[in-house]
């Protein structure tokens, strides 16, 4: 085998060279590793919580939460249902009828307006909320007019803020708590009390969008699943769906752009390898003497050739660590775009987590091989003396 | 002339590494004119929508709020407006879900009015009007369902609990395509009272009208939004510039981040590129020298190195252009929804040309220089 020093010297020696190519594939690199980011980060706002025996009633035919209604009567008996879970701490089961609507309020900074999600609900619905907790601020009080919403939402829109108030069909609302429901799509929302909420849209308080509720267990799901569906009376405009199967459809569209992304990471590798390519050639060019001494010497074209690859590999995946380094000070870092099923604003977190990373440093690697591989053949390919003849 | 030529032979010399250069370009702005057509397709609703003098008014609420009927008919009564049509959004299945485009209820006599740019016969029309169960569709997504004049169209509600059954009576020719359907609402309304209770019967979902002229626009827009204020159903009444705007915005931070990663790759470019060039001129020391030593200026050589990047650049930029272009459109017809236009507007590719050739001129301006300022005796000197 070709030392591995060799090569490192020859990337030392030809600092130019390596620290531009470095550069670029890092930039490149860590381009991939930002979509990749994004989409992860994307992905988990549905996928935190996809709980399969949180089961959420829809009417039948809505395909979301904001296009459902439930009479409150039937909804009454839905929360109601054996083989819900019983809170411990209040005794109640953990089921919760909530109204969901859609406001057009205008992001911070900005002038024109975009949907935001409003939530109307009860005390049981923050039960139902992967590690709901209150972060800043306090729970608001049933009753009044008062409203609790994520940070991320609180920094992302006008008046909604803590303390701030919240118009929502000419009633003010005042944002008392901030929460936090583990990245949740909870956390793109504003929540309110439910009474409150009807009063406020002079809606029909005798219906509500959805109910979710907690199985007890696989078998009390299953259970009241195949309760809804055969039902043909008080249930039978009624769809139920687990929590995965919900997230499920929203997914669909966010893996359309996963595949994008990935489209994208493809395209901008290729260009790299080109620039790898590019870079391995001149460095094979310009040392083909080098070459013929080794061969002269007794090693192998095996060896050379893979001393070639490794040169190539290196010399990306210094770009490619330091480009996924740089995206590390942004992870977590918040951001929003408009959940497409829902059609509103959906917030969520850049996640760069081992995976992503690992991504983009498999990307890397893969450049320098593939890049690497045909000016590696070619530092082979030729014969001792004319590689010993060249200049 | 002579010094093109030269430039040429250049650019030649090295096939392998032009290549390499151009394919990294071609790629990576193949990429970049999608991104920037896909972020261009985005606002070309609104910057085609001002000519047409159409406003939106929609519940101050938002899509959610109710537009009552009457409203329709005072709107219709205001002066200035040349014609006005309930606009519903219907959201439903067809077929298996997964061709998912546009349905509007709306009024057939007036909506050829309000979009009066689109082209529909007028015996098609006619039968819009007099069929409550017609509906007429764009002529792509005619295309693309397959369908032709007589056909059922089946949709299943979603957000309404009631179904359309549609019958395809007419194919209307918009400026640019819109993949939607137009129905008669008062189908729906009428479906909706005598089977779900009328829940949502009623509504106009927002109210789409004509203005006589640009100029008195503001002036409804106020208008109408003031009238409105204190009743049940406050109003947002505004152009339909900003109506599209608001859905641009609502991608978010999507398109700045679209933006980030376009530096990212140019800058990234310019380094492939730069790399290039000081490989080429690094290698052509001795032969520069000997072209300061015939007599070639300072400012001749400089010309030459950088006409060389420009002409590499370039070649990777009109390649890359035209595989963008061509990706757009592949794009448009697998996922309309992600795409919405056929036609990549022509700045979009414009940009990538000036962006392709600024690359060029920022990638060998080093070598370049160096070349220039390189001394006879240095460069006679060294040996390569």
């Amino acid at each position: 085998m070709v030392p591995v020093r060799y090569n490192l010297r020859n990337l030392r020696v030809r600092w130019v060279t390596t620290l531009m190519t470095s550069l670029f594939t890092g930039l490149l690199v860590c381009a991939s590793v930002l979509v990749f980011g994004l989409v992860d980060g994307l992905m988990r706002t549905f996928t935190v919580s996809a709980d399969e025996q949180k089961l959420i009633f829809l009417r039948k035919g809505s395909d979301n939460e904001t296009s459902s209604d439930i009479m409150r009567e039937t909804a009454d008996k839905l929360t109601n249902l054996d083989g819900i879970a019983i809170d411990p701490a209040t005794g109640r089961p953990m089921a919760s009828a909530e109204t969901v609507t859609i406001q057009t309020k205008p992001r911070r900074g900005d002038t024109l307006s975009v949907n935001l999600i409003i939530r109307g609900l009860s005390e049981s619905g923050r039960s139902l909320r992967p590690a709901f907790r209150i972060v800043q601020g306090r729970e608001l009080r049933s009753g009044t007019n008062e409203a609790i919403t994520s940070p991320s939402i609180a920094a992302r829109f006008q008046n909604c803020g803590l303390g701030e108030t919240l118009d929502i069909n000419g009633t003010p609302f005042q944002i008392v708590g901030l929460f936090e429901a583990s990245g949740s799509t909870a956390e793109s929302e504003v929540w309110v009390d439910s009474n409150q909420l009807a009063l406020a849209r002079r809606s029909r308080a005798e219906s509500c969008s959805v109910v979710i509720a907690q199985a007890a267990n696989r078998a009390a799901r299953d259970a009241i699943v195949e309760r809804i569906k055969s039902d043909d009376d008080e249930f039978k405009d009624l769809e139920v769906k687990d929590e995965k199967q919900y997230f499920e459809s929203q997914i669909a569209v966010i893996a359309t752009i996963r595949k994008i992304g990935y489209g994208l990471a493809v395209f901008l590798s290729i260009g790299a390898m080109f620039g790898a390519a590019n870079t391995m050639y001149s460095a094979v060019a310009s040392r083909s003497r080098e070459i013929g001494t080794m061969r002269a010497l007794g090693f192998s074209r095996r060896s050379i050739l893979a001393s070639f690859l490794f040169e190539s590999v290196v010399l990306c995946l210094i770009g490619g660590v330091l480009g996924c380094m740089a995206t590390l000070p942004l992870n977590g870092l918040s951001s929003g775009t408009q959940n497409p099923m829902m059609f509103s604003e959906v917030t969520f977190a850049f996640h760069f987590g081992p995976r992503v990373l690992l991504q983009g440093v498999m990307l890397a690697t893969i450049m320098g091989l593939v890049g690497g591989l045909a000016p590696a053949v070619r530092a082979v390919r030729l014969t001792i003396i004319q590689a010993l003849r060249e200049r | 002339m002579k010094l093109l030529r030269y430039i040429f032979r250049n650019v030649m010399r090295n096939k392998l590494r032009s290549l390499l250069t151009v394919m990294a370009i071609w790629m990576c702005l193949m990429l970049m004119t999608f991104l920037y057509g896909y972020l261009a397709s985005m606002e070309a609703w609104g910057k085609e929508a001002d000519k047409y003098n159409r406003v939106v008014v929609m519940n101050k609420q938002g899509f959610d709020g109710l537009v009552p009927e009457k409203m329709l008919s005072e709107v219709r009564e205001i002066k200035g407006v040349v014609a006005a049509v309930p606009f519903s959004w219907f959201g439903g299945r067809y077929g298996d879900g997964s061709q998912f485009f546009a349905q509007f209820g709306t009024d057939p006599e007036q909506v050829f009015k309000v979009w009066a740019e689109y082209k529909i016969p007028a015996d098609q029309l006619e039968a819009f009007k007099n069929d409550r169960q017609a509906c007429v569709v764009d002529r792509e997504l005619a295309e693309r369902l397959g369908l032709k004049i007589g056909d059922r169209v089946r949709l299943q509600g979603t957000y309404y609990n009631f179904n359309l059954d549609l019958k395809l009576v007419g194919v209307y020719d918009p400026p640019e395509t819109t993949l939607s359907l137009f129905y008669n609402v008062k189908y729906l309304d009428e479906g909706l009272r005598a089977t779900a209770g009328g829940r949502g019967a009623g509504n106009c979902g927002t109210i789409f009208f004509k203005g006589a002229s640009a100029d008195i626009i503001p002036k409804l827009c106020s208008q109408i939004d003031q009238h409105y204020e204190s009743s049940e159903t406050p109003t947002n009444t505004q152009t339909e510039k900003a109506f599209s705007q608001m859905f641009v915005k609502m991608q978010g931070n999507i398109q700045n981040f679209i933006l980030f990663i376009a530096v990212f790759v140019t800058i990234s470019l310019t380094l492939v590129a730069a790399n290039g060039m000081a490989m080429s001129m690094r290698e052509r020391t001795t032969e520069i020298a000997v072209l300061k030593a015939i007599g070639f200026q300072s400012g001749r050589v400089l010309t030459l190195m950088l006409g060389e990047s420009v002409v590499i650049a370039s070649i990777g930029g009109v390649l890359g252009v035209g595989a963008g272009r061509g990706v757009y459109a592949l794009v448009h017809w697998a996922a309309p929804m992600i795409v919405q236009t056929s036609r990549m507007p022509w700045p979009v590719m414009a940009w990538g040309l000036v962006i392709s050739a600024a690359i060029g001129l920022a990638s060998g301006i080093v070598p370049a220089v160096l070349a220039a300022r390189l001394s006879v005796v240095d460069g006679l000197r060294r040996i390569v």
